[in-house]
């Protein structure tokens, strides 16, 4: 299988703020999670892939085309924007009807009718989008790229703001179209909702790659990441020296009735420690997990490539 | 012609389009309320020289409304519905530059309109305000050839456009002949100049030293318009649509 999306050598900045540094990767059909922290460039690099922006350096090809030279490139590829704007005086209808005609489909008025069934939005679709819920929007988006029946789809943080239904929905809907063969890369700064979308997994921080593959790669990178813990106590220097015990406590800190624990098995250490408690008659009053962001378990990822 | 209407449909909205053509309608005004005394010999005189000395304020609402042409959809998020579409650059450039022209023609129209009322209430022959026509025609193709790209390429269009019709068309045409050649007004007065044998003093003074002339003003248009699709054109190409 070819890939479908070339990334190579991609670089974007602005003023003195590097976006995107150096990108270098291929996307085939099916579909891709892209992750990342806030800030990680995803929206960059998926707004370099559609054209919209040029890149600083290096260059993005969409089906062997340049998609800022070639217009007619957008016959075959959409971007759900994350942006939440949408013409708030159109309706859902005129919206994805309009997205139709100026995509020069033939008969705007029943594919339009098509897509809004396609992403449940049909009894809605009335109404103006002004008056539409966040996760509505979102399939308003969805359904105006899905108009041309792309063969590429570009999805920026498409589940942001819809409720678990509608996220079963929608990401029933991008499993079927990745099985049809298009190509679609989906963006989110969370894991498990990558997870639940695409087996693949890009994971940026910083503008460059922190990690490609599938998800359990990612999750096992993610779990040999050492962890702080926080547990609050009347006895800490006793609780200190059983916890140093531990093969997995890397170290230990004592800071008034906290101690700081520095784990390489957080989950291990979560079984053992209500255990050491009772054996050693130890109170805990709370027990606090920091350092837990996604942005910093991708910047250990970086950190450690 | 979807994405001209679609533009246009977009920056006429109901309150800018209200606002704009009482705008418009200033130099109207001022014609009425300074021709109550006026003799009938002189209305169209006055007629002439009110409209082209206070006929700016349409320059102003033509600013408003052509610079919004792309920069309603830039600024509010919209673009990329519009960019990433199987349409030429160079389409899109003129259905854009439509759009513009369309919405500044339809408040030079209400402006026009405004005066001939004007004319007619202090009893004058509305015969005489047609000519009148062409200024606010002219001057809306050739504010729009130059706001509607501005709008898209510079985020203080507004600000940079009241600076060109202040500083460069008000100020600088009158030091610089070939900045008052290439002036939209000026150009526009010469096509109404070309048109009305009873052009006042104070219109002929705001026209210098572009002379009266109708084709040579509608060339010097064309010439403007094309060099305003082919900038817009370049920057949909190459600048980011975001």
């Amino acid at each position: 299988m070819t890939d479908t999306i070339v990334v190579a050598n991609l670089s974007k900045w602005f003023g003195l703020k590097v976006a995107v540094s150096e990108l270098s990767i291929g996307f085939r059909p099916g579909v891709t999670g892209l992750l990342g922290p806030n800030g990680a460039g995803k929206t960059t690099l998926l707004r370099v892939m559609a054209g919209l922006q040029r890149p600083s350096q290096g260059e993005v090809r969409i089906l062997g085309v340049d998609p800022r030279q070639d217009t007619e490139i957008y016959r075959k590829i959409s971007l759900v924007p994350e942006d939440e704007s949408v013409y708030d005086r159109l309706t859902g209808r005129r919206f994805v009807e309009l997205a139709a005609r100026l995509a020069k489909i033939d008969h705007p008025v029943e594919r339009a009718d098509t897509v809004l069934d396609t992403v449940g939005l049909n009894d809605a679709a009335d109404r103006a989008l002004g008056g539409f819920s966040k996760g509505m929007r979102q399939r308003a988006k969805v359904a105006a790229a899905l108009v041309s029946d792309p063969e590429i789809l570009l999805l920026d943080e498409p589940l942001n703001g819809a409720d678990p239904v509608q996220r079963a929905q929608l990401i029933a809907l991008f499993k079927r179209l990745g099985a049809e063969g298009k190509t679609l890369l989906v963006s989110s700064h969370v894991l498990a909702e990558v997870e639940r979308v695409s087996d693949r997994v890009v994971a940026m921080v910083d503008g460059r790659l922190a990690a490609v593959g599938d998800v359990a790669t990612i999750r096992a990178a993610m779990t040999d990441k050492p962890r702080r813990i926080y547990v609050d106590t009347a006895s800490p220097r006793k609780l200190a020296a059983a916890l140093i015990t531990g093969s997995d406590v890397l170290g230990v800190q004592i800071d008034g009735d906290t101690v700081r624990v520095e784990t390489s098995d957080a989950a291990d250490l979560a079984r053992r420690l209500p255990a050491i408690a009772i054996d050693h008659s130890i109170g805990i009053s709370k027990v606090e997990p920091v350092d837990e962001s996604l942005e910093s378990v991708f910047r250990y990822l970086v950190e450690g490539r | 012609m979807t994405l001209a209407l679609h533009l246009y449909r977009r920056i006429m909205r109901r309150g800018r389009v209200i606002g704009l053509l009482a705008l418009a309608a200033v130099p109207g005004l001022v014609f009425w309320l300074s021709a109550f005394d006026a003799p009938d010999d002189e209305l169209i005189t006055l007629y002439t020289d009110v409209l082209a000395s206070v006929g700016y304020t349409f320059a102003i609402a033509a600013l408003i409304l052509t610079t919004a042409t792309l920069r309603d959809e830039r600024d509010s998020g919209t673009l990329p519905y519009i960019y990433m579409r199987p349409i030429a650059r160079v389409n899109m450039a003129a259905q854009s530059l439509a759009a513009g022209t369309a919405a500044a023609l339809v408040i030079g129209v209400g402006g026009w309109i405004a005066s001939a009322v004007a004319l007619l209430a202090v009893g004058g022959d509305l015969q005489a305000a047609v000519p009148s026509l062409s200024l606010f025609v002219a001057a809306g193709f050739g504010y729009a050839a130059i706001f509607v790209p501005l709008g898209y390429l510079v985020p203080r269009a507004l600000l940079v456009g009241l600076g060109y019709i202040i500083v460069v068309e008000t100020i600088l045409a009158f030091a610089v002949e070939g900045l008052a050649q290439i002036s939209i007004w000026r150009i526009s007065l010469s096509i109404y100049a070309g048109l009305e044998d009873g052009f006042g003093e104070v219109a002929r003074q705001a026209m210098t030293p572009v002379t009266p002339g109708v084709w040579g003003g509608i060339a010097k248009l064309a010439g403007v318009l094309v060099v305003g699709l082919l900038v817009l054109t370049w920057a949909l190409r190459k600048r980011d649509a975001l």
